[in-house]
């Protein structure tokens, strides 16, 4: 076995001996340090010995071992208490086959891990708090991988790792599924953030991770349509992935990405995905903007793209959304695409109005492309340079200048 | 008639079987783990042998448990309750024989149970208790 597929499996197998541990003994966070412990060992012990043929119970015995002895240092110094959080009894047996596995047996392993999943969501931890235990927990990424990703120390991320762990242990939370609905948006919402900040970023690991996760949350919950919509709205934007910087690292605008690039096999699973989901009734958010990127993804190119309907979807999105003025700058393009630029900048000045975005260099690029599209070519040059000086990494503006630049040449060359 | 014989530990015990000695508590090597192993292994076969054997279980380590009090009407937890040094039970055999005496005559073969070698201290301070089990609740004499 090479060293990658040693690291997947324990990578798969991580949220399982997690869930199992805690299920078990409790101590969440305890349990988190064993099972890092286990995963540490497994990795420097099975390249060189082999596989067991039960991994996951080795990894569950070494990690119950190391736990004992963390608990058996710890109460040394401490003793905790805390008020429990009853869980929910489970619900009656439902009349129908007979579950193998009998109504007392413990659930499978992909429970566990989705269990885990809503347990590193907890309402108590920050977005980034959150999306750093989840990373750990769930996704069995290291300490050190997950700082690099978000460009911090390796010890502010333990430290803000083990803070996470410690609220959660705080808050006396059982080992079970939360009820009610607000706990798996918040989870979408991490999951989200950890694939627009991979996205962003062009940080491959990260946005594979997430989709990774997703596809977790999915065989769990096969029939829920936000968790479809948030893997179909991942695989269509993650598609573009090939197409969406140049060598340099430059970014490429959609517009002019050369659409072969683009991975036909995560198109197809995102439309098939997202259509499926629209069946089952009024859609959410997340099946909302993947139905917007299958659209944007099934055009052969920009200007064959289905402006109207993308316009329809994204006023759909607004009475949900309505205070999101990423949304609504999204919106302008879709409208100025549409029924014509002047129709997008009338958006656009609307939407000037909101101090979160009025300043940021997106809302500046689009409103620049407009004013291009419309002619006003002195207006639209300036404004792609006041863009560019708004602009929050290097790439974008670099792009931003080579637009306004562009368009002086154009103007130089009548 | 079932009676409950029952054995107990402190963690320091636990830790010295698994090779952390402390004062008076001598650590077991693996050999000395695996012939207690083999004693408890005969000891309960020979019970299921007879037939009185109804059950028997042992309890993980004390840092395992977890104590529920109430306060303010409400669940209170604490993890790990006990002290370093506090003898708490370790383990059950339920027996089904003749009497009380028969009962007593099989928890003191427990006392045959291998320590480590050279340990004054594991066979002078272990015991056993023996209780019987009520069959209704008014045996319970209340």
């Amino acid at each position: 076995m090479t060293g990658t597929e040693t690291e997947d499996l324990l990578r798969q197998l991580a949220p399982q001996v997690l869930g199992a541990v805690v299920r078990r003994y409790g101590h969440f966070d305890a349990a988190e340090d064993a099972t890092q412990e286990a995963l540490i060992a497994a990795a420097t012990q099975w390249p060189e010995e082999g596989i067991p043929d039960n991994p996951k119970a080795w990894l569950i015995r070494v990690a119950a071992r190391r736990l004992t002895d963390l608990l058996r240092s710890e109460q040394a110094r401490t003793r905790r208490e805390y008020i429990a959080v009853l869980s929910e009894p489970p619900p009656p047996p439902a009349a129908g086959p007979a579950d193998p596995a009998g109504p007392a047996s413990p659930a499978g392993s992909a429970d566990d891990s989705l269990i885990v999943l809503f347990l590193c969501c907890h309402p108590a931890l920050t977005p980034a708090a959150q999306i750093a235990l989840t990373l750990r927990a769930v996704g069995g990424l290291t300490t050190g991988q997950i700082a690099r990703a978000f460009l911090v120390s390796e010890e502010t991320m333990a430290r803000r790792i083990t803070r996470a762990k410690e609220r959660v242990r705080d808050s006396g939370m059982s080992f079970a599924m939360p009820s009610g609905t607000e706990r798996l948006s918040a989870v979408l919402h991490v999951l989200y953030l950890i694939f627009t900040e991979g996205y962003a970023r062009t940080r491959a690991d990260l946005a594979d991770e997430a989709i990774r996760l997703t596809r977790m949350a999915r065989r769990a919950l096969p029939d829920d349509g936000e968790v479809a919509g948030l893997l179909a709205l991942m695989l269509l934007t993650d598609a573009r992935r090939a197409a969406r910087t140049t060598d340099a690292g430059d970014l490429i605008p959609m517009a002019s990405q050369d659409r072969g690039q683009w991975n036909a096999t995560y198109i197809r699973e995102g439309v098939a995905l997202v259509t499926a989901a629209l069946r089952h009734g009024p859609p959410g958010p997340y099946q909302l903007q993947a139905a917007i990127a299958a659209l944007h993804d099934e055009a052969v190119s920009w200007a064959d793209t289905d402006w109207p309907q993308i316009a329809a979807l994204y006023e759909l999105l607004l009475q949900t959304s309505a205070d999101n003025p990423v949304i609504k700058l999204n919106h302008a393009v879709a409208v100025g695409m549409a029924r014509g630029p002047r129709a997008g900048l009338v958006l656009l000045d609307a939407l000037a109005a909101d101090p979160r975005i009025a300043a940021d260099h997106r809302l500046l690029a689009v409103r620049a492309h407009l004013l291009e599209m419309a002619g006003q070519t002195t207006l639209a040059r300036e404004t792609y340079l006041a863009a560019a000086r708004q602009a929050t990494s290097l790439p974008q503006q670099r792009y931003l200048n080579s637009r306004a630049k562009a368009i002086s040449v154009y103007r130089d060359g009548i | 008639m079932k009676y409950m014989i029952l054995v107990y530990g402190s963690q320091q015990d636990y830790d010295a079987m698994g090779g952390n000695p402390a004062p008076g508590k001598p650590a077991w090597s693996p050999a000395d783990f695996a012939a207690m192993g083999e004693f408890m292994a005969d000891f309960t076969g020979e019970l299921a042998k007879s037939g009185e054997l109804v059950e028997t279980r042992g309890l993980t380590a004390p840092v395992h448990a977890r104590r529920i009090r109430t306060r303010d009407g409400g669940p209170v937890v604490t993890d790990g309750p006990y002290a370093e040094t506090e003898e708490v039970l370790a383990g059950y055999w339920i027996v089904e024989c003749a009497s009380f005496d028969r009962a007593t005559e099989i928890a003191s073969r427990l006392a045959q149970t291998p320590g480590p070698a050279g340990s004054p201290g594991v066979a002078d301070t272990a015991y056993a208790d023996v209780r019987p089990i009520a069959e209704g609740r008014d045996e319970l004499d209340i």
